[in-house]
C-alpha cells in the first residue's frame, strides 16, 4: 500500500493520497449512491412525474388541483396544525430542557431526561395514538375522571382528539422531547462567565436574556420550529388513528393511493405527495442551514 | 416521525463546557427561580405517564371501558386480557416478519453504510459535507410520499416489489439519516488514519483490521445505530399498511378493531419493548470509563466538579 509507505517516510505532510489514486476512490462510494438512488431518488422522480403527466403530454393542472376544493382544506389544516404544534413543541420543550438543565438539586435528573426523550422523540405510530385514545377518547379514562371528579365535560364543547387542539396535544408527546434533545446543547453553551459579564455591565436578567440568551439560542430555536413542523407535517400512523380519511394531507394521499378514487383523478394524489416533498424539504433545508449556524456556540 | 439520534452518546468527550461552567450552576436563585422549573418537570412528568397509564388500564383491568373512572381505579387487575394474542396466529406471523425486516436492515445497514462512512473518512475526507448533506434526504421525503412513489414504480418492478421483504432496503434509507450520523460521531471521534496505518503496518490485513481495530472502536455508535433501526423498523405503519404487506403495526391496528383489549394490550406491550430497548441501548453504551465505574464515584466527581465552579465565580 503505498499511503503506508508515504506515512512512513514522510513525505507527504499530512499522508494525502497521490493523485491517481485519488481518482479513483470515489468508485468506493458507488454502491451507496447507486442504493440512494434506486431506493429513494427514483420513487421520488416518479412521484413528481406522475404528478404532472397526463394522456396528452405533461400538465401542471393536477398540481394546481392539489390546492383547490377539500385538498385545499387538508393543506390548510396539516399546515395550521403542524404550525401550531411545532410552536408548542418549541416553548414546551425549551423550558423543560431550561428546566433540566438548571436542575441541580437531584443529580440523576438531567440523566433521566435526555434518556427519556431520547426514547420519547422515537415514539410516535400506533401505540401512541392509542394511548391518546384510551386517555382522552370519549371513553377515555381521563375523559371520564374529569367529568366524574371535577364535572367538567370534556366532550362538551367541540373537542376532537382528530381536531387541531386534540393533535397538538397527541403530537406534544414526541415533539416536547425532541425539542429538549435539540435545545439542551445550545443551553450549556451558555456560560455562566456570560452571565457574569453581563451583570457587571450593569445588565439585569432581561438585559441578559434580550440581548445575550435569546441571540445565541435563536438558530436553534428556530432550527427547532422547522423540525418540529416537518415532523408534525409528514407523521401518518398516529393520525391515522385519530383522523378520518381525508383532513390532512397525509391522510389523503394514503387515501388515493388505496385506490378508491377514479382513474382521472389518479394524478392528483400524487400532486399532493409532491408537494408534501417540496413543503418538507424546504423546512428541512432551512433547518439544516439553522444548525450549521447554531453548532458555532457549542464546541 | 423522525427519528434522532442523542448525540452525546455518541464517541468523543461528553459535552462539558470548554470554558465557564454552564449557566445556572452555582447561581443564587431566588424562590420563585427555584419553583419555576420544579413544576415544569413535575407537570411534564404527570403529562408523559398519564397516556400510558391509561393505556394500561384499558389493557389491564377486567373492567368493561365505561366503567374506567375513578370508583374503579384498582379493581380486577391481570394480565388476562393481554396474554390472549398469543393465541392469535397472525400476531406470530406478523411478529415474524417485522423480526425478518428489523434484522435484514440491520445488516444492510452495516455492511452498506459502515465501510461506506469508513471509507468517506479514509479516502475521500472532501466529500464528507455532500455525502452527510444527501444522508439527510430522506427527512426531506415523508414516508407517505416515498411510498407513493413505490407504488408508481410497482409495476415496472413486480419481481422485486412482490415480496415482502422488499421493504427492507426502504427501511434503510428510512433509517439512513441517523445510523449514517452515528457512524460518522463516531469516526469522527477517532484518529482513523493512524489506527489504520498502524494495523496494516503490523501486519494485518483489511479483514483483521476491520474485524479488530475498526469494529471495537466503534462499538458505540454499531450498537447505537442497530438497535436504534430495529425499534424503527419493528414500529413502521406508514409504508407497510400502505403496501398491504402484513408486519407487526398494520396488526396492532387490525386487531385493536378485533378484539379492543387483547388490542391495547399489544400496543401497550409495544411501548414498553421499545422503552426497554432503549434502556438497554443506554445500558450497553455507556461509558467504560474507569474513573466512572460506580454511581457514588460519579456523583462524587460532579460535586466535585460544582465545587470548583463555585470557587470560581
Amino acid at each position: 500500500m503505498t499511503d503506508i509507505n508515504l506515512a512512513v517516510g514522510g513525505r507527504t505532510g499530512n499522508g494525502a493520497a497521490p493523485k491517481a489514486r485519488r481518482s479513483w476512490a470515489w468508485l468506493g462510494l458507488v454502491p451507496f449512491f447507486a442504493f440512494l438512488f434506486l431506493f429513494l431518488i427514483v420513487p421520488a422522480i416518479s412521484v413528481f412525474s406522475n404528478a404532472v403527466r397526463t394522456e396528452d403530454g405533461l400538465s401542471l393542472s393536477a398540481m394546481g388541483e392539489a390546492f383547490s376544493g377539500q385538498n385545499r382544506s387538508a393543506f390548510w389544516f396539516s399546515i395550521r396544525f403542524s404550525a401550531i404544534a411545532a410552536a408548542t413543541g418549541v416553548v414546551l420543550g425549551t423550558l423543560l430542557a431550561y428546566a433540566a438543565a438548571t436542575a441541580t438539586r437531584p443529580r440523576w435528573l438531567r440523566n433521566v431526561v435526555t434518556s427519556f426523550s431520547g426514547v420519547a422523540a422515537n415514539m410516535g405510530g400506533l401505540p401512541l395514538a392509542f394511548a391518546f385514545l384510551t386517555l382522552l377518547g370519549r371513553q377515555g379514562v381521563l375523559t371520564k375522571m374529569l367529568d366524574e371528579g371535577l364535572g367538567i365535560d370534556l366532550y362538551g364543547g367541540d373537542f376532537d382528539l382528530g381536531s387541531v387542539r386534540g393533535l397538538v396535544i397527541v403530537y406534544s408527546y414526541f415533539n416536547i422531547p425532541l425539542m429538549v434533545l435539540i435545545t439542551l446543547p445550545a443551553i450549556d453553551g451558555l456560560k455562566q462567565s456570560w452571565r457574569e459579564a453581563c451583570a457587571n455591565l450593569g445588565g439585569t436578567s432581561f438585559t441578559f436574556w434580550r440581548r445575550v440568551g435569546l441571540p445565541v439560542l435563536a438558530p436553534s430555536l428556530m432550527g427547532g420550529f422547522l423540525l418540529l413542523f416537518a415532523n408534525s407535517f409528514s407523521a401518518y400512523a398516529t393520525a391515522a388513528v385519530l383522523t378520518d380519511n381525508s383532513k390532512i394531507v397525509s391522510r389523503r394521499i394514503g387515501f388515493f393511493l388505496g385506490g378508491d378514487v377514479s382513474i382521472g383523478e389518479d394524478a392528483v394524489g400524487y400532486a399532493l405527495a409532491a408537494w408534501m416533498i417540496i413543503i418538507t424539504a424546504v423546512a428541512m433545508l432551512f433547518y439544516w442551514l439553522a444548525r450549521k449556524r447554531a453548532e458555532r456556540w457549542q464546541s | 416521525m423522525i427519528p434522532v439520534v442523542v448525540e452525546p452518546e455518541i464517541g468523543g468527550p461528553p459535552t462539558a463546557p470548554t470554558s465557564g461552567a454552564p449557566l445556572g450552576v452555582g447561581r443564587p436563585r431566588s424562590r420563585f427561580g427555584r419553583l419555576v422549573p420544579n413544576v415544569v418537570l413535575v407537570v411534564s412528568a404527570v403529562f408523559f405517564a398519564m397516556p400510558l397509564l391509561a393505556l394500561a388500564r384499558f389493557a389491564l383491568q377486567n373492567v368493561p371501558t365505561v366503567l374506567l373512572g375513578w370508583d374503579t381505579l384498582f379493581d380486577k387487575w391481570s394480565l388476562k386480557g393481554v396474554t390472549g394474542v398469543f393465541k392469535e396466529e397472525q400476531f406470530w406471523a406478523s411478529l415474524r416478519l417485522s423480526l425478518k425486516l428489523a434484522f435484514g436492515t440491520v445488516l444492510i445497514t452495516l455492511f452498506l453504510l459502515l465501510p461506506t462512512a469508513v471509507w468517506v473518512h479514509l479516502r475521500v475526507p472532501k466529500a464528507r459535507s455532500f455525502v452527510e448533506f444527501v444522508t439527510v434526504l430522506p427527512y426531506m421525503i415523508p414516508a407517505i410520499a416515498l411510498v407513493a412513489g413505490i407504488v408508481v414504480i410497482k409495476p415496472q418492478a413486480r419481481w422485486f416489489l412482490n415480496s415482502d421483504l422488499s421493504l427492507i432496503p426502504f427501511y434503510v434509507v428510512l433509517a439512513l439519516p441517523f445510523t449514517y450520523r452515528s457512524f460518522d460521531a463516531g469516526l469522527k471521534a477517532l484518529d482513523l488514519r493512524t489506527l489504520v496505518d498502524a494495523s496494516r503496518s503490523l501486519g494485518a490485513g483489511w479483514g483483521t483490521t476491520v474485524m479488530k481495530v475498526l469494529v471495537p472502536n466503534l462499538r458505540t455508535s454499531i450498537i447505537y445505530a442497530s438497535f436504534l433501526t430495529a425499534a424503527v423498523v419493528m414500529g413502521e405503519y406508514t409504508l407497510a399498511d400502505t403496501l398491504l404487506i402484513e408486519s407487526l403495526p398494520p396488526f396492532q391496528q387490525k386487531f385493536v378493531g378485533r378484539e379492543p383489549q387483547a388490542g391495547y394490550g399489544v400496543n401497550l406491550l409495544a411501548l414498553v419493548s421499545t422503552t426497554l430497548l432503549f434502556a438497554m441501548v443506554a445500558l450497553l453504551t455507556r461509558k467504560r470509563d474507569p474513573k466512572r465505574k460506580t454511581f457514588a464515584r460519579a456523583a462524587a466527581n460532579a460535586a466535585l466538579t460544582s465545587d470548583k465552579a463555585q470557587n470560581n465565580t
